[in-house]
């Protein structure tokens, strides 16, 4: 029996630490991932002003600010009883379509690929692994080059988010009540430019890139599926009336089933908190014990009806009926691209839709709710996001966020069973313990972000208040 | 003497600005291409990674391709770098000794102090977790100029807002007085990608900008943002507002967002004044704007 920490899994958003055992075959038979930063976002909230929530979670993460925008807004104005314009949802739409793009072609490409390629034979590309490469010199010649094409697309779908966001990441206008741009009819035309720039590499680069490396990796698509169960919680409004593009759903065993948000419940029983157990996050609340015995991690484990279930791209696109194949690393990567590619199509549905001149936020006085609460639910790039609000005087009594991340990384809940990630790296076998490249694809492939993380600390083995605490299992 | 030719390229570039001559920087820039070239260590803090991603998004002076490939050696950068665990750790380590004296260390992210600064771990070295606290402490008097990215970093900003349980603290509050030279501040939130790299190629070609007494270059800290601003004295002025802008320095009016694309007023709504000390005030607007 052996053991492989890899601390930090670079390649993402954030501090994530992941530790393995192995058996005498180099068979993964416990895992654990960790989050190392803590921020205590929740805390912050409370007092302000419920519409600064919009602009302050988008700080959470420079990845998907949009998503944490929209949700902070959505609470807020269901705290008000506000309804935004078609308008102002389709410019959330396209500012948040925008930001889609970008992370998904930044995922592939930069935070992915080099899993499976060499890169140029410099920093920040070199040193790496060099186990199980498999493409040839001139198919890794065409996918650095077009790494570097998708540093420029990823690029310009951010600069498209700008038109009508102000700018990215951390967009400056989106806001309960809608959003507050007029767009010209020269912003339209701009949009619509990068859009097609964007839309033609997706549909070609991208779309025969992630098929070359599903024909080289076909074995991933046994490797790393986890429990194989799946949540949604639906993004982009297709109309005033709740219309969603990918609709919220769950996939439990492969059946599709309703998604309810009272389901979802917070562990902490292998967590440093002190507060219940089990709770629903809009009753839920966040009181740190850092010596607590049993714990190993910072990070709650969400658990809907009691389960384990992934977010991501993979979730929405099975809900949704786009993508049904599989579980697995090369699911996750395929059904990413699918998502990507159906996003840009409708992106320009949703642009013929939005009217010059109009303003795209009817009048912010109404979503400024003097007591009451709200839940706003969406999808970040990497999965389902959701911002529990309760305010009062005006002011944010309570705020409790999970993201994506928490889902995916999760420690081990109070029944026992371990979060996603963890349960996708158990059963993996490790070719060279010195250069655990399979590690690497799996977490990868779940795309976490662990600033999303909003909970996490540092992890097991570290002095808290004069208590060491070992991990499980150590 | 013997002069490198870095030496002699930093000192030509620096004539010819004193002298007000006209240099096509690209072209001086690029031979600074190789591995052997003073590197880039940039390191994360308690953030959210967006002055990494801002930064991927820079088109002035030039577009990431061409400063990872070109100009800069980014020897740590934990978003971007194929490296992960010991290895990632030991590149490191070993490129600030490798480079003692001679690197530009990046801080992105404030730095926790609360609870041993075990709120924010970057890695494990031979088993035990170093802490950007430690980090910051440790490759700060190493390197020959520190930059701070972003308001967190440079303020603590965001990170370090009320109640701050974390005790997150800004760059130069933990480096005071233990750099080679002063923490170089480029608030934002996140940092304007152009404002980045080119005073990373200017540290490199030139050396310490001058500085406004919030220790950031004057050259992108010089004016408020209201200055000029496409609304001042115009009736869409959000001035009366609770708008921040004439009371925030950078250079949002100016080179906007996004390749020239935007920015906050043009997307029509106040600054929030993301790049000063006090941000993020409470509320963010200074009125009641509704």
């Amino acid at each position: 029996m052996s053991t492989i920490v890899l601390d930090p899994i670079t390649r993402l958003e954030g501090h994530l630490k992941v530790s393995v055992t192995l058996d005498a075959n180099n068979i993964v038979t416990a895992a654990q991932s960790t989050g190392n930063l803590y921020r205590d976002f929740e805390n912050m909230l409370v007092g302000r002003v419920p519409k600064d929530a919009a602009f302050l979670t988008q700080r959470i993460c420079g990845v998907c600010p949009v998503s944490h925008a929209i949700a902070s807004s959505k609470a807020t104005e269901q705290a008000a009883g506000f309804k935004p314009s078609l308008q102002g949802l389709l410019l959330r739409d396209l500012i948040q379509g925008a930001n889609f793009i970008s992370s998904n072609v930044l995922h592939f490409y930069q935070l992915a690929l080099m899993d499976y390629v060499q890169g140029p034979q410099v920093h920040p590309w070199t040193p790496g692994y060099t186990q199980d490469f498999r493409f040839n010199a001139t198919d890794s010649q065409a996918l650095i080059n077009n790494y570097v094409a998708a540093l420029s697309i990823r690029r310009q779908a951010h600069e498209m988010g700008a038109i009508f966001g102000g700018k990215l990441p951390h967009v400056g206008n989106v806001v309960p009540g809608g959003v507050t741009a007029t767009p010209t009819a020269t912003d339209i035309t701009n949009f619509r430019n990068y859009l097609n720039t964007v839309a033609s590499f997706i549909k070609t680069t991208y779309a025969a890139d992630v098929n070359k490396l599903a024909a080289a990796y076909n074995d991933y698509y046994t490797v790393g599926k986890g429990y194989g169960n799946l949540i949604s919680y639906g993004v982009f409004d297709t109309n005033t009336s709740g219309g969603l593009l990918f609709p919220a759903g769950t996939v439990t065993n492969g059946a599709v089933g309703s998604f309810t948000q009272t389901n979802i419940k917070e562990y902490v029983g292998h967590s440093w908190y002190s507060s219940p157990s089990g709770a629903n996050p809009a009753s839920e609340t966040t009181t740190p014990n850092f010596g607590k015995a049993g714990a190993y991690t910072w990070l709650k484990a969400p658990r809907y009806s009691g389960a384990p279930y992934e977010a991501g791209s993979l979730a929405r696109t099975w809900v949704s009926g786009d993508y049904r194949h599989g579980v697995s690393v090369m699911d996750r990567h395929l059904a990413r691209y699918t998502e990507t590619n159906k996003i840009a199509t409708n992106m320009l549905t949703w642009l013929n839709q939005v009217v010059a001149g109009v303003s795209g936020s009817v009048n912010l006085g109404i979503a400024a709710p003097v007591s009451g609460s709200g839940i706003g639910l969406t999808e970040a790039p990497r999965g389902a996001l959701g911002h529990w609000l309760t305010v009062a005087n005006s002011a944010i009594s309570k705020y409790q966020i999970v993201t994506p991340t928490c889902w995916n990384a999760s420690p081990m809940d109070d029944a026992g069973l371990v979060g996603p990630i963890e349960k996708a790296l158990i059963g993996t076998h490790v070719v060279d313990t010195a250069q655990p490249v399979e590690l690497l694809r799996i977490v990868h492939s779940f795309d976490p972000c662990t600033g999303c993380s909003v909970h996490v600390m540092s992890p097991e083995g570290v002095e808290m208040s004069n208590f060491v605490v070992q991990p499980l299992g150590a | 003497m013997k002069i490198s030719r870095r030496d002699f390229l930093a000192w030509t570039v620096a004539a010819g600005v004193a002298l007000n001559v006209e240099f096509n920087l690209d072209n001086v820039n690029n031979v600074m291409a190789a591995e052997t070239d003073p590197p880039i260590i940039w390191i994360q803090g308690s953030g959210c990674s967006g002055c990494t991603i801002s930064t991927l998004n820079v088109t002035n002076p030039t577009t990431i391709d061409n400063v990872l490939l070109n100009k800069i050696s980014m020897k740590y950068n934990s978003t971007l770098m194929t490296a992960s665990g010991d290895l990632a750790m030991q590149t490191l380590d070993q490129s600030a000794t490798q480079y003692k004296g001679q690197f530009i260390l990046v801080i992105e992210g404030a730095v926790p102090t609360g609870a041993n600064g075990n709120y924010c771990v970057i890695g494990e070295v031979n088993g035990v977790p170093l802490t950007m606290q430690q980090a910051v402490l440790k490759y700060g008097p190493m390197a020959k100029y520190v930059v701070a990215a972003g308001t967190c970093a440079s303020f603590g900003g965001v990170s370090a807002s009320a109640p701050n349980k974390t005790s997150c603290s800004s760059a130069s509050t933990i480096l005071s007085g233990k750099t080679t030279n002063p923490v170089v501040n480029l608030s934002g939130c996140p940092v304007h990608p152009t404002v980045l790299i080119q005073t990373l190629l200017d540290l490199i070609l030139i050396g310490m900008p001058a500085v406004d007494t919030n220790h950031r270059p004057t050259k992108y800290y010089g004016t408020t943002v209201h200055a000029t601003c496409e609304r001042r004295d115009k009736d869409n002025c959000f001035e009366d507002k609770g708008c921040i802008g004439p009371g925030c320095q950078n250079v949002c009016s100016t080179l906007k967002w996004n390749n020239g694309q935007s920015w906050c007023i043009t997307a029509n709504y106040a600054c929030i004044g993301c790049s000063n000390p006090a941000f993020p005030t409470s509320p963010l607007l200074s009125g009641n704007y509704d």
